[in-house]
């Protein structure tokens, strides 16, 4: 079944990609020729087939040392915050996380 | 003296180390050359002359110090521009990141400089890769160096323009479903794409992080296998933890005969819907020129990479959605003003920061990834992805490399693919060695007999035999009388612009 437009609307909120509705209209038709192209994945019998998540051997997580590295992939906060759209001291800054329009503007 | 577009990656090496000329010379015809020949290209988000002309001195000083000099000493580079480099802005050539400045160094940009390289810039792609014509860059197109009015490929057309039009000897690119192999095949250079794992991902933008590999531009086999040295030599990278130790000089059986050794053919591929006469006659003739020099061509089948694009426009969105979602506004990248909530300025940033088809893939994914939707499509095409390694498999049992197309076409004019899932068809020969993870390589073969424009022909070969790879590759480009095989010429339109070794 196609998915509609309202479908795809769902999807933008959840992926928090604010579309136009002119851009929604594209985006169902984009959507749609797409999932087409994936219909050759359907047509397969996979009873028993173990999926590959990973393309090269055995490699499970690899878990670092829990300490911090100051010496070498230490950003200092300055270098952090550079590239900030808005931040204030040491911190990002960011709108209301609660509600509407409560909040620090 | 010589255009140093005219000089291989060891030729400046070895000229730098002898004291023919000195890196600073090098730098400056490489910015002189890319002054008088980008203007058409546009190959470059971002010329960092600075830093050229500092690494170069640093080079010159070493050598006056008596110190050895390393493998690339002086050799003029580029980076594709999802690579970080301090002193750079690494904007993926997104809006969502034009103002990024690099807060730390890539460990592939970090190697080729340790190995004495000199940046010389960032180069343009599709808006964080996602494409094969460079066309969806935010900031402009880039010209294929051979057709001005066509593209060079994608996702990493500025790097392998670059190499094209000679403004650099070396370049970088990143291939998550052809993104190095497709636009070097469109541009007529060697690339690389290395297996997964051999090359560090640590300080790369990530696109599809089971898929995506960093691999060399070179316009001879041997520049590549250079650069693969100087980006592997420093072993394992401790910072990403796919990175693997590779354990190989690829300079060390470069020359190698091929004698006795098997190449596959896959007939169903050299019949493949879409795939142009010249392209086809072109890798022919690669294999013809393979068995002259005695490899015995062997067919295979690889019955299920008929399904590698379905498989891959699941996996790669689904891990493109998750990666891309640290583009929030907040931490980095393009925040919309005004906003009075944190849900209305994350979706609005978002909106306006990526393009149309970065928006297209994410939310591919996020439908993929949805409850429902998950064991219908996500789980499938990973199941279907071991499918497809054990074709490959098998098929390594009956042959040492198999040799293919590399790109169904030779360069598309800008514009005539309009359709999004049209272009994808574009990675129909380079997708499937993405999704098992092995390496590939793109050779020259040419001009093609009816464009007039660069055609190539690609060997994939099982995982860590990238050697391998190149050691076929060269036998390939030795054989190119056209060439007098020695690597794959300028593009004549640029060659010799500006440049000169003063």
């Amino acid at each position: 079944m196609p998915l509609t437009r309202e479908d795809v609307a769902g999807i933008a909120d959840y992926a928090r990609i604010a579309l136009t509705p002119e851009e929604l209209d594209e985006m169902t038709a984009y959507m749609n020729d797409a999932v087409d192209l994936l219909e050759p994945i359907r047509a397969y019998d996979l009873e028993g087939v173990e999926p590959t998540f990973h393309p090269i051997g055995d490699l499970s997580n690899v878990m670092g040392e829990d300490v911090p590295d100051d010496a070498v992939r230490h950003l200092p906060v300055d270098v952090a915050l550079k590239n900030a759209g808005a931040s204030r001291d040491r911190s990002f800054r960011v709108p209301s996380i609660l509600g509407d329009q409560g909040g620090d503007r | 003296m010589a255009n140093f577009d005219q000089l291989s990656a060891r030729e400046i090496a070895a000229g730098v180390a002898n004291g023919d000329f000195t890196a600073t010379e090098v730098a400056r015809a490489a910015l002189d050359a890319v002054e008088a020949r980008d203007g058409e290209v546009k190959a470059f988000l971002q010329v960092s002359a600075d830093l050229a002309l500092a690494a170069a001195e640093a080079t010159d000083k070493a050598r006056a110090a008596g110190e050895k000099l390393g493998p690339l000493a002086g050799v003029p580079v580029a980076f594709k521009d999802n690579m970080h480099l301090v002193g750079t802005r690494t904007t993926c050539a997104s809006k969502m990141l034009a103002n990024y400045e690099s807060t730390f160094t890539a460990t592939c940009v970090q190697r080729m400089l340790g190995a004495g390289a000199t940046p010389v810039g960032k180069t343009n792609m599709d808006e964080f890769a996602f494409g094969s014509s460079t066309e969806s860059s935010a900031f402009h197109p880039t010209a294929n160096p051979w057709d001005t009015e066509r593209v060079p490929g994608g996702s990493s057309g500025g790097s392998a323009a670059a190499v094209a039009a000679g403004e650099v000897t070396v370049s970088l690119g990143s291939d998550t479903g052809g993104s190095i192999r497709q636009p070097a095949s469109l541009c007529g250079v060697v690339g690389l794409k290395p297996t997964y794992g051999a090359v560090s991902r640590y300080g790369v933008v990530a696109f599809g992080s089971s898929l995506d590999q960093v691999g060399p531009f070179g316009r001879s086999v041997e520049d590549v296998a250079l650069a693969m040295n100087a980006l592997t030599a420093g072993g394992r990278d401790p910072w990403d933890s796919t990175s693997q130790p590779v354990a190989t000089d690829f300079l060390a059986h470069l020359n190698d005969g091929v004698e006795g050794r098997r190449v596959g053919i896959v007939p169903a591929l050299m019949e493949a819907a879409g795939l142009t006469d010249e392209v086809r006659d072109a890798v022919t003739a690669a294999g013809r020129a393979l068995q002259d020099q005695g490899a015995e061509l062997v067919e295979v089948e690889l019955p299920n990479i008929a399904s590698a694009i379905a498989a891959y426009y699941v996996i790669a969105p689904c891990e493109a959605f998750s990666n891309l979602a640290r583009f929030d506004g907040v931490r980095y990248g393009y925040q919309e003003p005004g906003q009075a909530t944190l849900a209305e300025q994350t979706s609005l940033s978002r909106a306006h920061g990526f393009g149309e088809e970065a928006k297209r893939r994410q939310m591919l994914g996020a439908y993929l990834l949805s409850s429902g939707t998950y064991d219908k499509y996500y789980y499938p095409a990973q199941q279907v992805r071991t499918l497809i390694t054990a074709d490959y498999a098998r098929a390594y049992e009956k042959c040492d490399v198999i040799l293919m197309p590399a790109a169904p076409r030779t360069a598309f004019k800008f514009g005539e693919m309009s359709d999004p899932t049209q272009m994808y068809a574009s990675d129909m020969f380079t997708i499937s060695n993405n999704i098992v993870g092995n390496g590939g390589v793109s050779v020259p073969l040419g001009l093609g007999a009816t464009s007039g424009l660069p055609v190539s022909a690609q060997l994939q070969g099982p995982a860590f035999a990238d050697a391998t790879l190149l050691t076929f590759a060269r036998a390939i480009e030795r054989s190119n009388s056209a060439s007098d095989g020695s690597g794959a010429p300028v593009a004549p339109a640029f060659a010799g612009k500006g440049g000169e070794l003063a």
